[in-house]
């Protein structure tokens, strides 16, 4: 019951962490390796307008999700739209990008353990005897809730649409109307605000520190690449896949090999399925 | 360019951050002028403003990341003796270094300097950050900061880190080369530079360490453990140690020296760093019934453990390494939830403790400047080097090397974790839970918000306490 239950903890954790860069890929087909950086940068506007500004909590988190899609709008506006289509300059540049806010940060001043935000709910609850606390129980209906939003959102909502039309097809999209720019630029925004919510819900769970931009970052290749780069559905599959796998491997052998676990699992997709279980960057390979 | 600019111009780096942003911004907007819609132009007006105002949102919220020290309060007179510190600056090991040598010299030189031959000299302070302990950060960085210092900076005196054991052993061959004295004051636990010196005296005479090794501190921790087996039986223990070789290795000589001494021992845990869950390890724990968890990690994930200790209320108390617990800041980061933990502090006036009439002074001198009480490991050993140092230099009348190499060797003082000797063979400070003895270690326990000495009992001001769901 212990590995059930912590297994849809961890795979829900990687979905929350993993969705905004699989989003932002799939519709602008830019490997936004600046995600690490914005997920870290959420967290630390947060801790700051509600710690050194005095601000409710809800407003600070507001604010910070609003200045998060800002950046993610500018990242796009000002330097990807320029090495669209060119895949090595856009992972050097959003990359350069992540990396220059993480040490920017790390610069003023966000180091230690001193800066935290304040879980939804303290305390814990016992669930088939298994302890779990009330933050891991907000991250499981955070994650349920980013995943019915991103459906209902590219199923029912024009803007979603138009992001499925252009991550489909996208000369068909422009021909229907839709401006590809705007809808990559409202992907890379969006992107980055689940990456915000993500830091929001995650980040209670310990403290803010730098360091965790980069973790992020990889875990939301490692889904991302196992689930197919571009499908957001093969992100959540492989998040169910790596969570239990490495919760397994906790439990039964170590936690030692807990980020192994991950790459093993990367690798052993690929070998079957280079493109990912939902990708098609390979499909006539793979057909072949 | 930026740092052409800003030293040529002497401009404050924020300053021109935002000049050259602003210009940048306004000739692109000019540029695109006539072709962009009116809602483009809100939203580069909106990108505009976050990305002028986000540096002085973070410049105001922290301060900024240097603080600027304050020049020395006295009338110094003669070139100042200058201590170059390679230090992780981003780790607590380093920039709590820093802040405990700068502390030290803001002092010295405030009250006149450093009597050399007659001549007052100020100290001078010259920081670069190594970065070794940071994740794929090589060794060569760090020796390249401590080559700087001594080439660039003409350092006369190194003082600090490296941190990183890795790092600091080949510092010591650069040491050698270039013929400086070299005081290890934070990081690195390991015996290894000591026994260097100890091996080779005459390669490796230069090197001297105010801290301690991990074998002094597994010794104390045995001192609280039988303590707890005699006041209330305990004999099951859960070791859960990080992924890095200290850690490591203090795992498996506790779990090792613990089973020799009839306790019961649950396999060790290893967590690789980063880890943000370690419920699987705890269950386990309290599955095997361990009455205490001997915890050595120094990721500041580990706050996350004592939180989900304290949420699934584990029958056992936490004793151990554990770098988060060491800082002031704990207490909030865990909301309370890490109370009860047991931390080494390695060395004592790492948190107030009354060990000698020095430590209390410390500790308010460096709440006074630095806003915070001493926060963990390299505060008082960094503080007290430089005294060392200060002294040697004295009593040599010259900061010439060897001089200050035998005053060294010869040093005997109070200091602020007690007294102050040099082991002869190894060059390391000499350790004693007797303040007149040698370096005392510190032993806290969170309780109501503040760090407890409960070891050793020369200045424990509480008992050890458990936590209630234990009884």
């Amino acid at each position: 019951m212990e590995i059930i239950i912590y297994g849809i903890v961890n795979s829900l954790t990687l979905i929350l962490m993993s969705i905004g860069f699989a989003l932002a890929y799939g519709v602008s087909r830019i490997p936004n390796f600046a995600h690490g950086a914005l997920f870290i940068l959420t967290g630390y506007l947060t801790w700051l307008l509600r710690f050194r500004m005095d601000m409710p909590y809800g407003l600070a988190i507001l604010l910070s999700l609003i200045i998060v899609a800002i950046i993610g709008v500018a990242l796009y506006q000002i330097i990807l739209i320029r090495v669209r289509g060119m895949p090595i300059s856009e992972i050097i540049a959003s990359f350069g990008v992540g990396l220059a806010i993480l040490e920017f940060l790390r610069w003023s001043g966000l180091k230690g353990t001193a800066h935290m935000l304040p879980p939804f709910m303290s305390g814990s609850m016992l669930i088939f005897d298994v302890p779990l606390d009330y933050q891991r129980i907000i991250v499981v209906l955070g994650g349920v809730s980013v995943l019915l939003f991103l459906w209902f959102f590219t199923t029912y909502t024009k803007p979603g649409l138009s992001l499925k039309a252009i991550a489909q097809n996208e000369r068909a999209g422009l021909v229907l109307g839709i401006d590809s720019d705007i809808a990559a630029t409202l992907a890379v925004a969006i992107g980055a605000v689940f990456a915000g919510i993500a830091a929001i819900i995650l980040l209670p769970l310990g403290n803010i520190v730098v360091e965790m931009g980069y973790e992020v970052l990889v875990f939301a290749i490692a889904v991302s690449v196992c689930g197919g780069l571009g499908s957001w559905k093969g992100a959540v599959i492989a998040s169910f896949l790596i969570g239990f796998a490495q919760t397994i491997t906790v439990s039964l052998v170590a936690p030692h090999y807990h980020f192994v676990t991950a790459l093993f699992i990367i690798i052993m997709v690929l070998i079957f399925k280079p493109s990912g279980l939902f990708g098609r960057q390979k499909e006539l390979e793979e057909r072949v | 360019m930026f740092f052409m600019t800003i030293q040529v111009y002497r401009i404050k780096p924020e300053i021109f951050i935002l000049f050259r942003y602003g210009t940048l911004i306004a000739r692109y907007i000019k540029k695109r002028k006539g072709c962009v819609s009116a809602v483009r132009k809100r939203m580069w007006f909106m990108g505009i403003c976050v990305f002028l105002l986000l540096p002085l949102l973070f410049m105001w919220g922290c301060g900024g990341g240097k603080k600027e020290v304050a020049g020395p309060g006295g009338d110094p007179i003669g070139d100042p003796i200058i201590i170059g510190s390679a230090l992780p600056v981003a780790f607590s090991y380093g920039w709590v270094g820093e802040r405990g040598i700068r502390l030290a010299v803001e002092e010295i030189n405030a009250a006149g300097g450093v009597n050399v031959g007659g001549v007052m000299r100020p100290f001078k302070v010259e920081v670069i950050d190594t970065r070794d302990l940071e994740a794929g950060v090589p060794v060569s960085e760090a020796l390249l900061a401590v080559e700087k210092l001594i080439l660039e900076k003409k350092a006369h005196f190194l003082v600090g880190g490296p941190a990183r054991t890795e790092a600091l052993l080949p510092t010591l061959d650069l040491v050698n080369k270039h013929e400086i004295i070299h005081i290890s004051s934070t990081g690195s636990f390991s015996p290894r530079s000591n026994q260097m010196v100890k091996d080779d005296y005459e390669k490796y005479k230069f090197h001297f360490k105010t801290t301690c090794w991990t074998f002094t501190m597994l010794g104390d921790f045995y001192g609280v453990l039988d303590s707890l087996k005699e006041e209330h039986g305990f004999n099951k223990i859960a070791v859960m140690v990080q992924d890095v070789a200290h850690a490591r290795q203090a795992g498996e000589i506790v779990s090792k020296r613990m089973a020799e001494k009839g306790w019961d021992v649950m396999d060790p845990i290893i967590y690789p760093t980063g880890t943000l869950d370690y419920s699987d390890g705890l269950l386990r724990a309290r599955k095997f019934g361990a009455q205490v968890l001997f915890v050595w990690m120094d990721m500041p994930e580990s706050v996350i453990m004592m939180r989900q200790y304290r949420d699934m209320q584990i029958p056992a108390i936490p004793i151990g390494f554990i770098n988060a617990a060491e800082h002031p800041d704990f207490w909030n980061a865990t909301e309370g939830k890490g109370e009860y933990t047991l931390n080494h502090l390695v060395n004592s006036g790492n948190a107030p403790a009354v060990v000698t009439p020095l430590t209390m002074p410390f500790v308010e001198a460096y709440k006074a400047r630095w806003g915070v009480e001493p926060e963990g490991y390299g505060a008082s050993s960094s503080y007290q080097a430089i005294y060392t140092l200060k002294d040697a230099i004295e009593r040599a009348g010259t900061i010439e090397t060897y001089a200050v190499l035998a005053a060294l060797e010869a040093t005997d003082m109070e200091g602020v974790y007690g007294r102050v000797r040099f082991d002869p063979e190894t060059h390391l400070v000499m350790h004693s839970l007797d303040p007149a003895e040698g370096a005392v270690p510190q032993i806290i326990q969170w309780l109501d918000g503040k760090r407890e000495t409960v070891f050793p009992p020369s200045i424990a001001t509480k008992q050890l306490q458990l936590p209630p769901w234990m009884n």
